[in-house]
């Protein structure tokens, strides 16, 4: 077993090998590049369970950089919270790179393939590297290297809009690594360590001596992450950049890149922080108030869009509400369903938005007032638009539903009914701008261009096929992911 | 530019300009410096070199070929490197403890793989920054007939 | 605290202070000033305040430059601020290429740098 050992360095650095060797597969091999992309995110993925499988067994380890021991060296710590986070963003960007293969040459010149791998699988490397690591310093790379990635996915398109979603989410996210540098400068300043264990173990003593600069340090956190996670008054970048953005690109960006900052700020709250903090100041109430908001503000915002990738945008921005309330109500089932919500939402929108590429790829329409009746010309697609719709507003056999009973069970027991009242309102705010498109596609005639349109090819179909199947598997048989997750909660707890 | 003393004096002045890149990236362990510094000294000495003279000289120096293998092998060097910690039997990015030579400290060749990622990142930057610059000016020199 | 205990803990202290002084200066100009150069100004004096700051920490009084000589035992600055930020610069660096790019092609396709006309031609839905 000896590689499995290398397996957290080798997870983070055959896609960043990979990554440098696509330019020149671009230039000199074209049809290498597709198959090459798609090798090493399996490797990924199949290292992820690898991880998974040992960390479940044997409980969690951790892997030294270059064997400095840490506080000197950078050290990866595989948790129960890192490998779940690290199976989440390979899975799912497998089945999606799947789907681009073929969706890709449609809307980008053609020669800004090979360098579309290139980019995807820096964001994969660095996303995964953000999972995994135990260094805030790194942390804060692996954040840098994630946002020109994004950005760089947005703008490739090249046209007009994207450009400017691009540029306006590039300019908001250096305001964030900014605050999240000075936020480390002050962690630093105070503790003398960048390893998150050694600055837990610092910290207690430093809030005695030190207290403001840990109180501005927390601000400029949840600042910083809030501007990249897309928390409600933080989230203006998110609806131009995800709807003008090719729709592999939206799936990536809605589905996982948004989630791994709430990994880092879960982290980072729960792990680096002491608990004692928690009692001083509001930062809880605080996160409690901001998810709230943005779980209304974003359904009703969502409600009124006429863009098909709008609407799915604003519900991004109402569901990593959820996540943020699963962190904030400060209970275990809350924490679990929260978690889990990053599983479920991620599969969730990504299938969503990869059917809405469908419907543009094959009919070219955009506006959800011409897509009636294309469930008739278009059977697959708007099946899993349909699972994905149904999970959305949390109808029981789909794992939507999972994530949603256990943040209404945590608020139950966390004493705050309150909030099991505004995830149930919610489901009804998404249940009135999901299904009038499920309905009008089934139950209406088609016109236009979507009464013929063009076939899709298989590459298309089957993730949308997966992603759907994988959607109702977990709604019906949770158990699969929940002893990860529940793990993962119980140890963030200090249970 | 089309000046002639700015052609005589930059062509005398390059290839120095590109030895002192050369030893801040190889001294990167010993003094201030390194791979990033070294590396965009190194590429402002090609920039120099094509704003002085014109772009299509430029280009003749060191094409866009040629940059596009520069820049990826720097990446492959230090993946490379890494993955040789792994092969070697310790963990990534290993030094002594893999088995690398490790000279007298002060000496040029006394830190192992150090130099060796020294050199890779530098080669990187400079390559990034002559495309960049290749890519900014190529676009002003066409005007906007392919975007 | 009288003023003069206030003058003198931020004279003791200058270094921070003028940091935070100029990250809210580069803060404000990336988020009211409507040329979009002029964003991205602001973004490097933002960073610039911080490794400002970052260098500020590891400053020990009476402390030189930490370049090992053999058989010497001096008392050296902290290093380890001064490598955090060489990546920091790298990052800001290739932040402004990458955005100082988008902005070129922006002015193809629109023909202005300014955000407001740029938020007029597109229709203006925001929010």
């Amino acid at each position: 077993m000896s590689a499995a050992t290398h397996l957290p360095a080798l997870v983070i650095v055959v896609p960043l090998f990979f990554a440098y060797l696509m330019p020149l597969f671009a230039r000199w091999r074209e049809g290498w590049s597709t198959v090459t992309a798609l090798g090493v995110l399996a490797f990924s993925f199949a290292g992820s369970l690898v991880m998974a499988w040992q960390v479940m067994a044997y409980g969690p380890f951790s892997y030294q950089m270059g064997n400095w021991p840490p506080p000197w060296g950078i050290e990866l710590y595989i948790d129960y919270l890192a490998v779940f986070a690290a199976l989440t963003m390979t899975g799912v960007g497998l089945i999606i790179l799947v789907y681009a293969s073929k969706d890709l040459p449609h809307e980008l010149k053609p020669h800004l393939l090979g360098w579309y791998y290139t980019l995807y699988l820096l964001l994969m490397a660095s996303m995964v590297g953000m999972a995994l690591t135990n260094d805030i310093f790194n942390l804060f790379v692996f954040v840098e290297i994630c946002a020109i990635a994004a950005c760089g996915i947005i703008s490739i398109k090249g046209s007009g809009e994207c450009l400017e979603a691009a540029f306006k989410y590039l300019v908001l996210s250096a305001l964030g690594s900014g605050c999240l540098l000075l936020a480390i400068a002050l962690i630093y300043m105070v503790t003398g360590h960048l390893n998150f264990t050694f600055i837990a173990q610092a910290l207690p003593e430093a809030m005695r001596l030190y207290p403001n600069n840990i109180l501005a340090a927390l601000a400029l956190l949840l600042v910083g992450i809030g501007v990249k996670a897309a928390l409600f008054p933080l989230h203006v970048w998110l609806p131009d950049a995800h709807s003008s953005a090719p729709s592999p690109s939206s799936a990536v960006l809605s589905g996982l890149v948004i989630k791994i900052y709430a990994v880092a700020l879960l982290r980072l709250l729960y792990q680096v922080f002491p608990a004692s903090l928690f009692e001083v100041t509001p930062v809880m109430t605080i996160l409690l108030w901001m998810s709230t908001l943005a779980i209304v503000v974003g359904s009703m915002f969502a409600i009124v869009q006429e863009d098909i990738k709008k609407m799915l945008a604003y519900s991004s921005v109402a569901q990593i509400g959820y996540v943020f309330l699963g962190f904030a109500l400060l209970d275990v089932s809350a924490l679990m369903g929260g978690i889990l919500h990053i599983f479920n939402h991620a599969m969730m929108k990504a299938m969503l938005f990869l059917a809405a590429g469908a419907f543009i790829y094959s009919t070219g329409v955009r506006k959800l007032s011409d897509l009636v009746g294309i469930g008739r010309t278009m059977p697959i697609p708007t099946i899993a638009f349909t699972i994905g719709a149904m999970a959305m507003v949390g109808i029981p056999l789909t794992n939507g539903f999972i994530s949603k009973w256990y943040l209404v069970l945590g608020a139950i027991h966390g004493e705050q009914p309150f909030f099991a009242g505004v995830i149930l309102l919610s489901s009804l705010l998404n249940g009135i701008y999901y299904l009038p498109i499920v309905v009008n596609a089934f139950f209406s005639e088609p016109h236009g261009a979507v009464a013929e349109p063009k076939r899709l090819p298989p590459q298309m179909q089957v993730p949308l096929a997966v992603l759907g199947f994988a959607c109702l598997l977990f709604g019906v048989a949770p158990s699969l992911i929940m002893g990860l997750v529940s793990r993962a909660s119980q140890a963030l707890f200090g249970l | 530019m089309e000046d002639l003393i700015v052609r005589y004096i930059s062509r005398i002045i390059v290839p120095f300009v590109q030895i002192y890149g050369l030893y801040v990236v190889f001294h990167g362990h010993l003094s201030p410096g390194g791979g990033f510094s070294g590396g965009a000294i190194i590429g402002a000495s090609m920039i120099l070199y094509a704003l002085s003279f014109n772009l299509a000289e430029g280009s003749k120096r060191v094409s866009h070929d040629l940059a596009l293998i520069l820049e990826s092998s720097g990446g492959l060097i230090y993946a490379g490197v890494g993955l040789l910690g792994i092969l070697l039997g310790s963990n990534f990015l290993a030094n002594r403890i893999a088995g690398f030579p490790m000279g007298t400290p002060g000496n040029l060749f006394s830190s192992g793989t150090i130099m060796i990622v020294t050199l890779g990142v530098g080669i990187k930057v400079a390559s990034t920054m002559i495309t960049l610059f290749y890519s900014l000016i190529e676009r002003e020199h066409n005007g906007d007939d392919h975007h | 605290m009288t003023i003069i205990e206030i003058l003198l803990r931020l004279h003791q202290n200058s270094y921070y202070f003028f940091a935070i002084i100029l990250f809210i200066i580069g803060f404000h100009t990336m988020l009211t000033h409507n040329n979009l150069i002029k964003k991205i100004i602001g973004m490097n004096i933002m960073d610039t305040a911080i490794f400002l700051f970052f260098v500020a920490i590891g400053y020990i009084r009476g402390g030189r430059a930490p370049i090992l000589e053999p058989g010497a035992d001096h008392l050296y600055v902290n290093p380890l601020p001064s490598a955090l930020i060489l990546t920091g610069i790298v990052v800001a660096v290739s932040i402004t290429a990458y955005a100082l790019s988008l902005i070129v092609k922006i002015y193809q396709h629109y023909g202005t740098i300014d955000a407001e006309e740029i938020m007029r031609l597109r229709g203006g839905e925001t929010l």
